[in-house]
C-alpha cells in the first residue's frame, strides 16, 4: 500500500480533481447544454490561486503554505470563475447544440492567447514556485483537499438531482419547450447550472496550481476540453455517478491500470512494452470502443432502479394471457 | 358558464413565408366554457395555441387573458398566469418516468431554491412530499397510478396523451389548452375522455378550449365551436348552428 500510495500518488490525487471536472461539464449537460468551458473556468481558478499565493499571502517558508489559506484560494476563484460565467453564459447560452460548443471553446481560446500576452499573467512561462503546504515528492498529501472537493461536489449534485432545482435542469434537457410550457425560465435554469459547472472547474484549477507548483497558458486549454468531456461520456452523463467515475477511471487507465497490467509478471516482454510505450495508443482505443458499446456510458440511472412496478402489468398478462386463450 | 371572458383572441395574425397560417382571427372564450377549435388539416389550429401560449410571436394581433395582454409574454410567463396546454405531437419527458413528469409541472407553485434543496433546508422536504402526494393523486386521476414510475416513452399513445393532461392538471390552470386529446386513441377510450374532460373542468373549475379531428366527440363535447379553413374563422358558435353552416360543409366536403 504505502509503495502503491507513492508511486501513484500523484494520480490519484488527478482521478479525483479529473472527477470534478466532469462535474463541472455534467451539470450544464444535465440542463441539456454542451459546454465545453470548464477548461477556462478551471486556468481562472489557477491563475487566481497563483497570484493569490505567490503576491498576497506570501512569507510562509515552503513547505508550511497553510492548507487553510489553499481552502479560502479555491473560494476566491470559484466565485471568481462565477462572475466570469455569468458574464460569458447569459449571451452565450442562447446558443444551441454545437454552437453552445464551439461559443465555448472559443472561450477558453481567447483566456489562453489573453493569458499568453500578459506580462502579469507570466506570459508564456507563467507564474512559478507557487508555495507548498507540504514537503512530498508524490504530492499524495493533496488528497487532503482533493478528496473533500470530490466528495462535497458529489453530493452536492446528487442532493441538486433530487431538488426542484435539478427537476427543472433535467426538464430542460428532455424538451425545453415542453419545460417552458410547465412554467421553467430556460434562461434563469441554463445560466444556473452554468454558473455552478464553472464554480467546480475554478476550485479544482485552484487546487491543482498548488500540485502543480506553476499555472501557465498551457493548462486548460481545448485538449483538456475534449478530455473532459470523454470522462463524462465514457461515465454516463445521466447521472452524477457516471462523470465521477468515469474521470477517476480515465486518469487511472493510462496512469495506473495499463502500467499495473505491464508489470505483471510471466507477460512477454515484447506485450509489457508495449501496454508501457503505446499506453495512450490503447486508451484512445478503448474509449472508442467504450463508447460504441456504452453509448450512455458505463454508469446509467437504470443500474440502481429496483425492478419495480414496471415490470409488474407485464407478469399480469402473461399470467392472465393463457385464461384468455381458454376462455 | 358565466359572461365572464376569460380568453380573447383579437385580429391574430401569423404568417410563415407566404403562407397565412392564422390570418385575422377573433374570438372570445367565457369562463367554464369547453370551446371547440376544429377545421381541416393545417388550418392552423396549433399554431393558434402556440400564439396564445407565446411559442409563436404573431405577426398582428392581441392575446387577452382575464383582460390583461398576454401577447408579448414569453411561455414560461404566461404558463405561470394559469394557461395549460398539451402538445398535438407529445411532449412529455420521455426519459423520465410519469411520476417525474408531473412531478417537473409543479414547479410554479413550489418555491425552494438550490441551497434549500440541497441541504434539505425549509421549505424543501415539505414541498418534496407535497409535491410528490399531489402528483400521485393526479396520476391517479388519469388512471396512470399504477405506472407511476415506468417511463414516459413506454406508455402507450392514449396513455401519453392522459399523462399530458395530467401534467397540465400540475400547473393548476384556469384555462387549459388540449391540443387533439383523443388522437391515437381507441373507440372506448375516446368515449370515456368525453365524460373525463367534463368532469376534469368541473373539479378544477377549469375553462377549455379543445383542438379535435373527431367530429362525434367535439359536437357531443363542447359548448362553442370555432371553425377555422386555411387561417381564416369560418362560422362561430353552438354544435348545431356550426354543423349546418354552409362554410363549413363546404371547408370540410369541398365543392
Amino acid at each position: 500500500m504505502e509503495g502503491f500510495l507513492s508511486t501513484y500518488g500523484s494520480a490519484i490525487v488527478q482521478m479525483a480533481l479529473a472527477g470534478v471536472l466532469a462535474l463541472s461539464l455534467y451539470l450544464p449537460l444535465m440542463a441539456g447544454q454542451l459546454s465545453l468551458a470548464s477548461p477556462g473556468f478551471y486556468a481562472v481558478g489557477g491563475y487566481v490561486a497563483a497570484l493569490l499565493s505567490t503576491r498576497v499571502f506570501t512569507g510562509f517558508p515552503n513547505g508550511s503554505y497553510p492548507i487553510l489559506l489553499i481552502a479560502l484560494e479555491m473560494v476566491v476563484a470559484g466565485g471568481v470563475s462565477a462572475l466570469f460565467a455569468l458574464i460569458i453564459g447569459i449571451p452565450s447560452l442562447r446558443l444551441r447544440g454545437v454552437y453552445l460548443a464551439l461559443a465555448t471553446i472559443a472561450f477558453v481560446e481567447v483566456l489562453r492567447v489573453f493569458a499568453l500576452n500578459q506580462p502579469w499573467l507570466g506570459g508564456a512561462v507563467g507564474i512559478y514556485n507557487i508555495p507548498q503546504p507540504f514537503f512530498s515528492a508524490t504530492r499524495v498529501e493533496y488528497l487532503l483537499l482533493a478528496l473533500p472537493l470530490l466528495l462535497v461536489s458529489t453530493l452536492f449534485v446528487a442532493r441538486l438531482e433530487r431538488s426542484r432545482i435539478g427537476r427543472a435542469f433535467v426538464a430542460l434537457r428532455e424538451d425545453e419547450l415542453a419545460a417552458s410550457a410547465m412554467g421553467i425560465r430556460p434562461t434563469y435554469y441554463k445560466v444556473l447550472a452554468f454558473t455552478i459547472g464553472a464554480v467546480l472547474a475554478g476550485m479544482t484549477g485552484a487546487l491543482n496550481a498548488h500540485i502543480l507548483n506553476t499555472w501557465n497558458p498551457r493548462q486548460g486549454t481545448f485538449d483538456l476540453a475534449i478530455l473532459i468531456l470523454a470522462y463524462v461520456l465514457v461515465g454516463g452523463s445521466r447521472t452524477f455517478l457516471g462523470p465521477v467515475i468515469g474521470g477517476a477511471f480515465l486518469v487511472a487507465l493510462p496512469e495506473i491500470i495499463l502500467r499495473e497490467v505491464a508489470d505483471a509478471p510471466g507477460l512477454h516482454p515484447a506485450i509489457a512494452t508495449f501496454l508501457r510505450d503505446g499506453r495512450l495508443i490503447l486508451f484512445g482505443v478503448l474509449i472508442a470502443v467504450s463508447v460504441f458499446f456504452f453509448p450512455y456510458g458505463l454508469v446509467t440511472p437504470n443500474l440502481f432502479k429496483r425492478r419495480r412496478k414496471t415490470n409488474v402489468p407485464r407478469l399480469e398478462a402473461a399470467k392472465a394471457a393463457p385464461k384468455v386463450s381458454r376462455g | 358558464m358565466s359572461d365572464e371572458v376569460v380568453l380573447e383572441v383579437r385580429n391574430l395574425t401569423c404568417r410563415f413565408g407566404g403562407l397565412y397560417a392564422v390570418d385575422n382571427v377573433s374570438f372570445q372564450v367565457r369562463r367554464g366554457e369547453i370551446f371547440g377549435l376544429i377545421g381541416p388539416n393545417g388550418a392552423g389550429k396549433t399554431t393558434v395555441f402556440n400564439l396564445i401560449t407565446g411559442m409563436t410571436p404573431p405577426m398582428h394581433g392581441e392575446v387577452f387573458y382575464k383582460g390583461v395582454n398576454i401577447t408579448s409574454k414569453r411561455p414560461h410567463e404566461i404558463a405561470m398566469l394559469g394557461i395549460a396546454r398539451t402538445f398535438q405531437n407529445i411532449r412529455l419527458f420521455g426519459a423520465l418516468t410519469a411520476l417525474e413528469n408531473v412531478m417537473i409541472a409543479r414547479h410554479i407553485h413550489t418555491r425552494s431554491g438550490m441551497i434549500e434543496g440541497v441541504f434539505g433546508l425549509p421549505p424543501a422536504p415539505q414541498e418534496e412530499r407535497a409535491i410528490r402526494q399531489r402528483a400521485m393523486e393526479l396520476l391517479e386521476l388519469v388512471g396512470l397510478a399504477d405506472s407511476a414510475e415506468m417511463q414516459a416513452r413506454n406508455f402507450s399513445y392514449g396513455d401519453q396523451r392522459r399523462l399530458e393532461i395530467a401534467r397540465a392538471l400540475a400547473l393548476e390552470p384556469e384555462l387549459l389548452l388540449l391540443d387533439e386529446p383523443a388522437a391515437g386513441m381507441n373507440q372506448n377510450e375516446k368515449s370515456a375522455l368525453s365524460a373525463f374532460i367534463r368532469r376534469v373542468r368541473e373539479q378544477f373549475n377549469l375553462t377549455i378550449v379543445l383542438i379535435e379531428h373527431y367530429v362525434p366527440l367535439v359536437m357531443g363535447l363542447c359548448d362553442r365551436i370555432a371553425v377555422l379553413n386555411f387561417g381564416q374563422l369560418i362560422a362561430l358558435g353552438a354544435p348545431e348552428k356550426v354543423q349546418n353552416d354552409p362554410a363549413v360543409i363546404e371547408a370540410y366536403l369541398g365543392d
